[in-house]
C-alpha cells in the first residue's frame, strides 16, 4: 500500500507539471509567449494576480471541504452560496449605501443562520444516508437559489465598483487594489477560522466529529450540534468569499455553478476533508487559471476547462488529491 | 484433481502462507479474528491483488485476475457480511449472475430450482432487501450456486442464521459435496468446523499455524495457543 | 415475465405511436410541437435512466450528447449540405465514441464523484463547442436553412421514442438490465458473480448517449437555430434527471410518466411563470430527494399496485 501511495503522489506531481506547463505550450505554440519584457511583467502580473484571486477561492473551497469533512456531504450549492453572498453585498452597497466588506458583520450572522436552517430542515437527514442523497438536496437547493436570484434580481451581470485602483508592487508589476483588499481579508479570515479550529473548544469538537462522528458523541459532544455549527461556519465562509468575489468581478445568479465545480476542483486537488489541503489548492487552481487566460487564445473561455480537467485528472490518478483523502 | 496452492508475502494481513485444498472436499478455513481468513478469501477471488505469490488453480495460475474473470473458472463465493442487492427481488438476484450460456428460459428455470433449493419460493418477488438475514444468507448461497460451480467459499455461512435454517445448509453443502464439488467454509463455529470438514487449515497473524484433519487439529498444541492465548514460558 | 405480457405491452406501445403518428395532421401547430417535445423528454428521461437509474451512476452531465447531437447535425446540414435524416445516425454515432472517450475514464469514479466530473465534461464540452469557432461557429450559433420542417421531425421524434423505449424496456427486462441493477446495488458482489462491470457499465453509458444525441440533432432541425448556451443548457440534464426520478428510476414506466407529467406541468406554468417553474424545479429535486426517493412507481410498487423488480 505503501508503494502504491508513493507512487500515485509523483504521478499527481507530474500532472501538475504537465496542467502548469500546457499554457506554456499552447502559447508558444500560437505565439503568445514572446520572452520580452513586456511579457514578462504580463507574467509576473498575472501570477501575483493568481496568488490574490487563490485567497478566495481558498475561502469558499474551505467551506466546501468542512462541509464534507464533517458530514461526507458535498454540497453542490456551494457556489449558489458564494453567489447568494456577492449579491448580498451588492445590496448593502447600492441599497443600503454600506461598504460591502463592513456589511459582512451583519451579512455573516445571516449566512451563518441560513446554513443552520438548511442543516435543520434538510442536510441532517441525509448524514449518513447514500452520498447521492445529500448531492441531489443541495443540488436542487441550488437551483432554487438560482432561479429565485433570477426572479429578485434578473439575469443581469452585476459589478460593485469599489477600490478601483492599482498597487504599484514593483515598476512593472501592478495589481488591481480590490484584489488586495479582498487577499487580505481572505487571508484573515481562513486564518482565523483555521485557529478556530484548531484551539477553541467548539472547534476541537468539530474536528472530533469529522474524525470519527460515533466517538465524539460517546464523548459527550452534541453531534446535531456541531453539524449545525459546520453548515452554518461554511455557510459564512461562502458568503464571505461573494463579498470577496464581488468587489473584483462581475457576477449573475448563473455564475454559481462556476463556483461549485472550481470549489470542488479545489477541494479534489488539495484532499477532500482537509482545511489546509482546500487553502493549497485555492492558490494553485488561481494561478493555473491565471496562466491559462494570459497564454491560451480564447483564454478567458477555456479558463473553465482548467478547473474541470484538472478534477477529472486528479479523480483519475489519486481521488485523495495532494493531502490524501480522510475517508471514515 | 483439483489441486489449490497459494504463497503469499509481503502482505502483513496474509503473510508468506502457502496451502493445498484438497479437491471434492469439504475444508475449513479457520483462525482467531484478524488472522486473515477473509483476506485470504479476498486473494483467491481477485477482489485484491496479492503483492506476491500465487494462486494456482487445476494447473493454471489465475493470480491477479480480476474478479469477474475469477468466477468465470468457476470459483464462487459468499460474504462475511451477505452482500445481496438489496432492491432487486430475489429472482432477479439470482440472475444478475452471468457465465450462463443458456437461454433465458433455462436460467430461469435453474433459478427456481435453487430458489427452492434453499426454501424461498414463496419470497422469490419480494425484494431482496426485506428478507431476514438467515433468509439472505440463504439467498447469497443459492446465487452463487447458479453457473454450477466447482470450487465453492463460503465466508462465515454460519453467522447469524438459526439452527433450522443452519441445518439445512449444512445438508445442502453436503450434497454439493457428494455432488463432486470443492468447498472451502471459514467459520467461527467450530461445532460446524470439527463436524463438517474433513481437512481443517487454521491461520494465525496471516500465517498458516497448522493442517489437518479435525482430530489431529483439535489436540494441536500452537492452536490451541493461538485461541486460548499463549502459555507464559 | 411471461410471453404474453410483453407481447401486450408491445401492442400498447404501438397502439400509442400510431395514434400519435396519425393524429400529426389534427394537431395544432403549437400542439404538435409540444407533443414532439414531450416526446423528446420521454427519450431524454429513457435515456438517463439507463445509466443512472439502471446502473446507479448519476449523470449530472447529460445534456453534453444532447448538444453534441445537436451540433453533429446542424453542421452536417448547414456546412456539409447533408440531408438531415443521415445526419442523426452520425450524431448518435459520434455521441456514442465520445461515451468511451468520456466513460472509460470517469466510469471508474463512484456516486457523487462520477456526478460532479459528468457536469464538468458537459461543461466542458460547452466551452469546447464555444472557442472551436472553425467547426462551430463558436458563439454566434449556427442557423440552418429555414424550411418548414415540423411534420417531418413529429415522426422523426415519434420513431426514435418507439425505438428507445423499445430498447430501454428490452435492456430492463433483461438479464442484462438485471446485471445493471446488480451494479447499482453492490458492484463489488456483482464483479464476484462474474460481472465484467467496466464493459457492462460502458455499454450502458453507451446506449445511454446515443438516443439523446439523436434527439438533439432532431431539436436542432426542428428550431433551425443552435448555440451554445440553448444545447449545452444544465436545465436539460436536471429535467433528464428529474423527470426519472419523478416517475421513479430503474423502471421503464417511471421516466416516461416523469416526463409527460413534468412537461406538462412545465409548459402550462411556465408561459406565465418562467423563472418560477424554475424555481419549482429545483424544490422538486430536494422534496423528491428527501422524502421519496424511488419515485412515484416506487409509492406504487409499495401500495402493491405494480410489482416488485423487472424481472418475474
Amino acid at each position: 500500500m505503501k508503494r502504491n501511495e508513493a507512487g500515485s503522489l509523483s504521478l499527481l506531481a507530474a500532472l501538475l507539471v504537465c496542467a502548469y506547463a500546457l499554457p506554456f505550450v499552447v502559447g508558444a505554440w500560437t505565439g503568445n509567449v514572446r520572452l520580452d519584457e513586456v511579457w514578462f511583467a504580463n507574467l509576473a502580473t498575472v501570477v501575483v494576480g493568481g496568488i490574490m484571486q487563490g485567497g478566495v477561492y481558498a475561502m469558499f473551497a474551505v467551506g466546501l471541504t468542512l462541509i464534507f469533512g464533517v458530514m461526507r456531504i458535498i454540497n453542490a450549492a456551494h457556489g449558489e452560496m458564494v453567489m447568494m453572498g456577492a449579491y448580498m453585498a451588492w445590496v448593502s452597497f447600492f441599497y443600503l449605501g454600506v461598504d460591502p466588506l463592513l456589511a459582512m458583520v451583519f451579512t455573516l450572522p445571516i449566512a451563518f443562520l441560513f446554513g443552520v436552517a438548511v442543516q435543520k430542515v434538510l442536510l441532517n437527514a441525509a448524514v449518513g444516508a447514500p452520498e447521492l442523497t445529500g448531492l441531489l438536496i443541495t443540488f436542487g437547493l441550488g437551483l432554487t437559489m438560482i432561479y429565485t436570484a433570477e426572479l429578485i434580481f434578473t439575469t443581469d451581470f452585476r459589478t460593485i465598483p469599489y477600490a478601483p485602483g492599482t498597487v504599484q508592487l514593483t515598476s512593472n508589476i501592478a495589481v488591481g487594489q480590490n484584489r488586495v483588499i479582498s487577499f487580505a481579508m481572505a487571508l484573515v479570515i481562513s486564518v482565523g477560522v483555521y485557529l478556530f479550529l484548531k484551539l477553541s473548544r467548539l472547534g476541537k469538537a468539530v474536528r472530533a466529529t469529522a474524525l470519527n462522528a460515533e466517538v465524539a458523541m460517546v464523548c459527550g459532544i452534541n453531534v446535531r450540534r456541531i453539524y449545525l455549527v459546520t453548515t452554518g461556519l461554511a455557510v459564512a465562509l461562502a458568503v464571505a468569499g461573494g463579498a470577496l468575489v464581488s468587489i473584483q468581478f462581475g457576477f449573475n445568479p448563473e455564475t454559481g455553478v462556476l463556483y461549485t465545480l472550481q470549489a470542488f476542483a479545489i477541494i479534489i486537488l488539495g484532499g477532500r476533508g482537509h482545511y489546509v489541503g482546500a487553502l493549497i489548492g485555492g492558490f494553485m487552481l488561481a494561478v493555473l487559471e491565471n496562466l491559462v487566460s494570459l497564454m491560451v487564445p480564447n483564454g478567458t473561455a477555456m479558463v473553465e476547462l482548467a478547473a474541470y480537467g484538472l478534477m477529472i485528472f486528479v479523480l483519475l490518478i489519486r481521488p485523495g488529491g495532494l493531502m490524501g483523502v480522510k475517508e471514515a | 484433481m483439483r489441486d489449490l496452492r497459494k504463497a503469499f508475502g509481503g502482505v502483513r494481513a496474509v503473510d508468506g502462507c502457502s496451502f493445498a485444498v484438497p479437491g471434492g472436499k469439504i475444508s475449513g478455513l479457520i483462525g482467531p479474528n484478524g488472522s486473515g481468513k477473509t483476506t485470504t478469501f479476498n486473494l483467491l477471488t481477485g477482489v485484491i491483488r496479492p503483492d506476491d505469490g500465487q494462486v494456482i488453480y487445476k494447473g493454471e495460475n489465475i493470480t491477479g485476475l480480476k474478479p469477474h474473470q475469477v468466477f468465470s473458472k468457476r470459483i464462487t463465493r459468499t460474504f462475511q457480511v451477505t452482500r445481496i442487492f438489496r432492491e432487486m427481488t430475489v429472482l432477479e438476484n439470482m440472475l444478475s449472475v452471468t457465465g450462463l450460456a443458456v437461454p433465458d428460459r433455462l436460467a430461469r428455470e435453474r433459478a427456481a430450482e435453487l430458489i427452492a433449493f434453499v426454501n424461498l419460493t414463496h419470497l422469490r418477488a419480494e425484494y431482496a432487501g426485506r428478507l431476514s438475514y438467515g433468509q439472505q444468507k440463504l439467498l447469497e448461497f443459492a446465487r452463487a450456486l447458479m453457473t454450477d460451480p466447482d470450487l465453492i467459499l463460503l465466508d462465515e455461512p454460519a453467522a447469524g442464521v438459526n439452527r433450522t435454517l443452519l441445518q439445512h445448509l449444512l445438508e445442502q453443502i453436503h450434497r454439493l459435496q457428494e455432488m463432486g464439488k470443492t468447498i472451502v467454509i471459514v467459520e467461527h463455529d467450530m461445532n460446524v468446523i470439527m463436524n463438517h470438514c474433513e481437512r481443517i487449515f487454521v491461520m494465525d497473524y496471516g500465517v498458516k499455524i497448522a493442517e489437518g484433519p479435525p482430530a489431529e487439529i483439535q489436540q494441536n498444541e500452537q492452536v490451541l495457543e493461538a485461541y486460548f492465548g499463549r502459555r507464559r514460558s | 415475465m411471461k410471453r404474453h405480457e410483453h407481447l401486450r405491452n408491445l401492442a400498447l406501445l404501438a397502439v400509442v405511436g400510431l395514434v400519435l403518428a396519425f393524429a400529426s395532421d389534427a394537431l395544432s401547430v403549437y400542439m404538435r410541437s409540444f407533443v414532439l417535445f414531450t416526446m423528446m423528454y420521454v427519450v431524454l428521461a429513457l435515456s438517463w435512466n439507463i445509466i443512472s437509474g439502471f446502473t446507479g451512476y448519476t449523470s449530472f452531465g447529460h445534456v453534453a450528447f444532447y448538444g453534441i447531437g445537436a451540433y453533429a447535425c446542424a453542421i452536417l446540414v448547414t456546412d456539409y449540405g447533408w440531408h438531415w435524416v443521415p445526419t442523426l445516425g452520425v450524431a448518435a454515432a459520434v455521441a456514442g465514441v465520445i461515451a468511451v472517450a468520456i466513460g472509460y475514464p470517469v466510469l471508474r469514479l463512484k456516486g457523487p464523484y462520477f456526478a460532479i466530473a459528468m457536469l464538468g465534461a458537459a461543461e466542458g464540452t460547452r466551452v469546447i463547442a464555444t472557442v472551436w469557432d472553425s467547426l462551430t461557429h463558436g458563439g454566434l450559433g449556427i442557423s440552418l436553412p429555414s424550411a418548414d420542417t415540423s411534420f417531418q421531425t413529429y415522426y422523426a421524434m415519434l420513431a426514435l421514442m418507439v425505438v428507445t423505449v423499445v430498447v430501454a424496456y428490452g435492456v430492463g427486462h433483461s438479464r442484462f438490465g438485471v446485471r445493471l441493477n446488480a451494479i447499482r446495488e453492490d458492484e463489488g458482489a456483482a464483479e464476484a458473480l462474474g460481472v465484467n462491470a467496466t464493459l457492462y457499465k460502458l455499454a450502458a453509458f453507451v446506449l445511454s448517449a446515443i438516443f439523446p444525441a439523436a434527439a438533439g440533432g432532431i431539436q436542432a432541425y426542428k428550431v433551425l437555430y443552435i448555440d451554445p448556451p440553448s444545447v449545452f443548457f444544465v436545465q436539460i440534464t436536471i429535467a433528464m434527471a428529474l423527470m426519472s426520478m419523478l416517475g421513479g428510476k430503474g423502471t421503464v414506466i417511471g421516466p416516461i410518466v416523469g416526463a409527460v407529467l413534468l412537461y406538462t406541468v412545465q409548459e402550462l406554468t411556465w408561459v406565465n411563470f418562467p423563472t418560477a417553474h424554475l424555481i419549482a424545479y429545483g424544490l422538486f429535486i430536494v422534496v423528491i430527494a428527501r422524502f421519496m426517493p424511488r419515485g412515484l412507481m416506487g409509492l406504487a410498487i409499495d401500495r402493491g399496485w405494480v410489482r416488485k423488480g423487472m424481472v418475474h
